[in-house]
């Protein structure tokens, strides 16, 4: 027996605008998906669950990372009640469920927490340069190091435990029924989900989406590798600076290109925004865009400039991989593979 | 006298002709004794058909006509016409079925549905012979109508019915008018109160000089029938004199002694014994309610105008036509149903709108505050065990209304409607709409598996297997369980039996026929007009409140009415009363008659509505049935079979 709690909606709602009260559970929004199927049934559930405020058969669900977000059941909705963006507002909320430091939440709930969190990393990064007197081999210096330890901080602090507590809600069963030989066998799923994101080819808008972000994940993951591994900004190879160019160019060109859709919001998925969504695009272009400035002035020996240059570059980095990619939309990429993993381990 | 009788045998395109050998029947019966003409046709109800009859009867002046065709329920009244237009009367006519009697039911004997044919045919032409022209019987009419109930269907006929030129009597067993309309504060779509709605409509009926309201009024005895009902109504007291003053009057209730139940507020409060409803209620004057008045006197010692030495009175009038307006009772749930009348906090949705009402800046029952409110939808009606089958129609639509109106009026209110299917059918739709967008809980279940309410730790639970989410078992903890009880017929329905007016199978008055015939009862002069009928919403009381004022007042305009002549008929000399035909008589038509010392029996012919029930019962056959005599009947009997 399960209470109802009708406040559900009015917290849900702080994650992202929709009116799932308008839902009179026709169902067209589950009958039009290209990706529900008969043992993952969504969105109108997702829709019925967050009206009732069903807190724990939403936490123990995979269903909101299912969805890719093609926006075919907010079109086809007759009560205009957004099931899209509900399913996306479950995603924020979802995350923040997972996130043990209870910071995401935070960050998604309030833009004014976000705009402080920002401004507070950036004076650091400006302080921590005036300690060292703007010295930029230091900085440098510093930068790649922080490069390097972020990545495994964020993952060993925040990531694992939070895709561990993910686990815990989802497939962990309190009856200790739990196949370990299923987590093996199921690896494979992890790792094809995570490097292809398949499923998006399944919505019905378009392939060009699924194109896009494809190159764009990997134009990232390679970047993050050339920068930190091949130590990008110093290197002298050339093979390495071309890949080093190509790679930030395809991040900026990508992104600017999600901007401009989010702005002329011609397609159903990129027309609501939130604040996340918008730090997300804008953050990954700047950050793609600092680094081919970083690397062009010092490719035309404009040394002087390119200290400041750098100094933008290492505080957009900062805020990236310390706001963004634990806490913010970064994350969603990381949970919607291991709920493809987690899935298919349940159905083993 | 020879009958020149003509006879025409019709194909209906092929639905006889396929099946019986109408040519066959034609010969077989154009040398029967009296026929001039014998004709089969295509289509005998086709216009052309039609007039080829009128200028056949005509040039061949014949006194009968029989067309043997489809069932006299489709085409009696056609061919009658056309024997009327010809110059005929247009009992010369008679209608042989071979349709549904013949070529329907044996279409698989073709021989035995032609010889069957000619039979009835032959038996049709019988009875022509037989007949006798008819006129219909003429009775004067009483240009008054009495309109039973003062709610607002009746109010709106008197009304009508007062514009149109009619002396109306308005007879409302209440002291106060208004009916259940008066007890709801907003009604939906038009935002308008109960007590402005009646409001509206008693200075209206109370400018009209040919309405008579009778209040604490009551028909006891009727004689007579349609164009001169004789009623007696007993008139009972207020106990009050008009000329009070209120002031007094207001000390007079506040003294009284004597607490009981408050009907009009469904009984969460109670009431004195010297009451009104509500402070500016019509008429404006309270009343004694005598059945609980101890006659301790303490009213009398503040307020000179008490008067105990009134008496029931007692009043006759004499109508024309009776427009019952007696209106409907909520559902009252058994102890138990839904926990009623056990969880002190399950009340019904009648129950909830007077809460409301009493209700100012906090919704509160019984001192606790009241945010989240379950409602049971359907309780009472679309019942699988019970006898309500029905849907009462109003109920999903006032309780959806009064759920926004709450959730509007009072902050932090949580809505869940536990319902069956929602049917917020027409224009008040957009009220199911509007309550979703407001967040109210919507969650249903199918009939077999109702939600349940029950205790649990002091706190009232209601759960449900909820359909609409893969029939998981939800609950809610609620502060308040609203019944949405619905419509059921009058508990005291003493004038409707009086009157004989009959009932359907929802208990409710029943009509003629529910398309056709929607306000007219088989008691000639008598219309039903609201909810007494069934259940219908405000708007749809209206409409058949003016459509039966239209019908009461089609019979008493013109003073006289044409009625039909067939009717029972006594032979006063073979007459040796002995009773069985009074017994018989299913609309007490039959009653004894003292001439010259013989006792016999008479026939109100007005009433009577030759059903025939009285003929066979009769020991010394003395009672003949107009147009269905003995001798058209033998002789029918004799051509059907002819060889015994």
């Amino acid at each position: 027996m399960t209470r109802i709690n009708p406040d559900f909606t009015s917290e849900l709602k702080k994650y992202g605008v929709f009116d799932a009260n308008a839902c009179y559970n026709c169902g067209n929004c589950t009958a039009v998906c290209a990706l529900s199927d008969q043992e993952n049934s969504f969105p109108r559930k997702m829709v019925r669950y967050s009206v009732l405020g069903l807190e724990e058969d939403i936490q123990m669900s995979l269903d909101p990372w299912l969805c890719y977000y093609c926006g075919e059941c907010t079109t086809t909705c007759p009560m205009e009640a957004e099931p899209g963006e509900l399913m996306m507002s479950l995603r924020r909320w979802l995350t923040a469920k997972y996130d043990w430091t209870g910071l995401s939440g935070l960050l998604y709930r309030s833009v004014t927490v976000s705009v402080i969190a920002f401004i507070l990393l950036a004076i650091g990064v400006i302080g921590f340069a005036a300690l060292h007197d703007f010295n930029p081999e230091q900085v440098m210096h510093f930068g790649h190091y922080f490069e390097m330890s972020a990545i495994g901080g964020v993952l060993l602090f925040i990531l694992l435990p939070n895709i561990f507590r993910m686990w815990r809600l989802t497939v962990f069963r309190p009856d200790g029924k739990l196949s370990v030989k299923a987590h093996f066998k199921a690896l494979g799923e992890l790792i094809v989900h995570m490097f292809t994101q398949k499923r998006t080819l399944g919505c019905d808008d378009s392939q060009v989406r699924w194109l896009e972000h494809l190159i764009l994940v990997i134009g990232y993951l390679a970047l993050l590798f050339t920068t930190v591994f091949l130590d990008w900004f110093l290197a002298e190879s050339r093979t390495v600076i071309v890949l080093g160019y190509a790679e930030s160019t395809v991040i900026f060109v990508i992104t600017f290109l999600f901007v401009l859709a989010r702005i002329t919001m011609k397609r159903e998925v990129s027309k609501h925004s939130h604040p996340s969504d918008w730090l997300f695009v804008i953050w990954l272009f700047m950050l793609g865009l600092s680094a081919f400035a970083v690397r062009l002035f010092i490719d035309l020996q404009i040394l002087e400039e390119n200290f400041w240059i750098y100094l933008v570059h290492l505080i957009i980095m900062v805020q990236w991989a310390l706001i963004i990619v634990p806490f913010g939309k970064w994350t969603h990429f990381l949970y919607r593979s291991f709920a493809m993993y987690f899935r298919r381990i349940r159905e083993i | 006298m020879n009958k020149k009788i003509g006879v025409y045998v019709c194909h209906c395109g092929g639905n006889i002709s396929d099946y019986v050998d109408v040519e066959k029947v034609r010969t077989s019966v154009e040398s029967d004794e009296g026929v001039c003409l014998a004709k089969t046709t295509m289509f005998a109800c086709a216009d052309s058909n039609q007039q080829e009859m009128v200028d056949d009867i005509a040039d061949q002046e014949m006194d009968g006509v029989v067309v043997a065709s489809c069932s006299p329920k489709l085409h009696l009244l056609t061919f009658r016409a056309v024997t009327e237009r010809a110059g005929l009367n247009k009992y010369n006519y008679v209608h042989a079925n071979i349709r549904e009697q013949v070529s329907w039911a044996h279409s698989d004997n073709k021989t035995g549905a032609t010889d069957k044919a000619i039979r009835i045919v032959k038996a049709a032409i019988a009875k022509v012979r037989e007949a006798e022209p008819l006129e219909p019987l003429m009775v004067k009419s009483t240009k008054a109508v009495a309109v039973i109930g003062a709610g607002v269907a009746g109010i709106r006929a008197a009304i009508e019915l007062a514009e149109a030129g009619s002396d109306v009597y308005v007879i409302e067993r209440d002291h106060f008018v208004g009916g259940r309309v008066s007890q709801w504060d907003n009604l939906c779509m038009t935002d308008e109160t109960g007590k402005e709605l009646v409001t509206r409509l008693y200075d209206k009926m109370m400018k009209h000089q040919n309405i008579t309201l009778y209040t604490g009024a009551e028909v006891v005895k009727n004689s007579g029938s349609v164009g001169n009902f004789n009623l007696k109504v007993t008139l009972r007291p207020r106990y009050i004199r008009f000329d009070c003053n209120e002031k007094d009057l207001m000390k007079a209730i506040d003294v009284c002694p004597v607490e009981v139940p408050d009907e009009f507020n469904f009984s969460i409060t109670s009431r004195k014994a010297i009451y009104h409803n509500y402070p500016s209620e019509y008429p404006h004057l309270p009343a004694i309610d005598m059945e609980n008045c101890t006659r301790c006197g303490e009213c009398e010692k503040v307020c000179s105008h008490i008067d105990f030495s009134q008496k029931i009175k007692q009043v006759d009038l004499t109508v024309g036509s009776i427009l019952m307006a007696t209106g409907f009772d909520p559902y009252e749930p058994p102890e138990g149903e839904f926990g009623y009348g056990i969880i002190e906090n399950v009340v019904t949705l009648q129950q909830f709108k007077r809460i409301v009402h009493y209700c100012d800046n906090t919704l509160q029952y019984h001192g606790k505050k009241i945010e989240h409110i379950a409602y049971i939808y359907c309780v009472g009606s679309r019942q699988i065990d019970g006898e309500n089958k029905y849907c009462s129609r109003y109920c999903c639509t006032t309780n959806i209304y009064t759920a926004i109106t709450v959730k509007k009026k009072y902050v932090e209110i949580h809505n869940y409607h536990f319902n069956r299917g929602i049917r917020t059918y027409g224009k008040q739709e957009t009220l199911y709409d509007e309550s979703s967008k407001l967040g109210d809980i919507y969650l249903q279940s199918f009939e077999d598996d109702p939600p349940v309410v029950e205790l649990q730790d002091g706190k009232t639970v209601v759960r449900i297997n909820d359909i609409l989410t893969g029939h998981k078992s939800l609950d809610v903890e609620a502060d308040l369980v609203v019944l949405v009880t619905g419509m059921v017929p009058r508990k005291d329905n003493a004038t409707g039996e009086l009157l004989k007016v009959p009932k359907g199978r929802d208990k409710f008055f029943n009509e003629i026929h529910m398309k056709l015939r929607p306000v007219e009862t088989v008691i000639d002069g008598v219309t039903i007009a609201g909810a007494s009928q069934g259940p219908k919403n405000i708007m749809e009381s209206m409409n058949s409140a003016l459509s039966a004022a239209a019908k009461s007042f089609s019979l008493v305009d013109s003073g006289e009415l044409a009625l039909e002549p067939i009717v029972a008929r006594v032979d006063q000399e073979s007459c040796e009363w002995c009773g069985k035909c009074e017994a018989a008589c299913p609309f007490s038509a039959l009653s004894k008659l003292e001439i010259e010392g013989k006792t016999v029996v008479q026939v109100n012919e007005t009433i009577c509505k030759g059903c025939g029930m009285c003929l066979p019962v009769c020991p010394v056959d003395a009672i003949e049935l107009t147009g269905y005599s003995n001798k058209e009947i033998e002789s029918m009997i004799d051509a059907l079979i002819p060889n015994i």
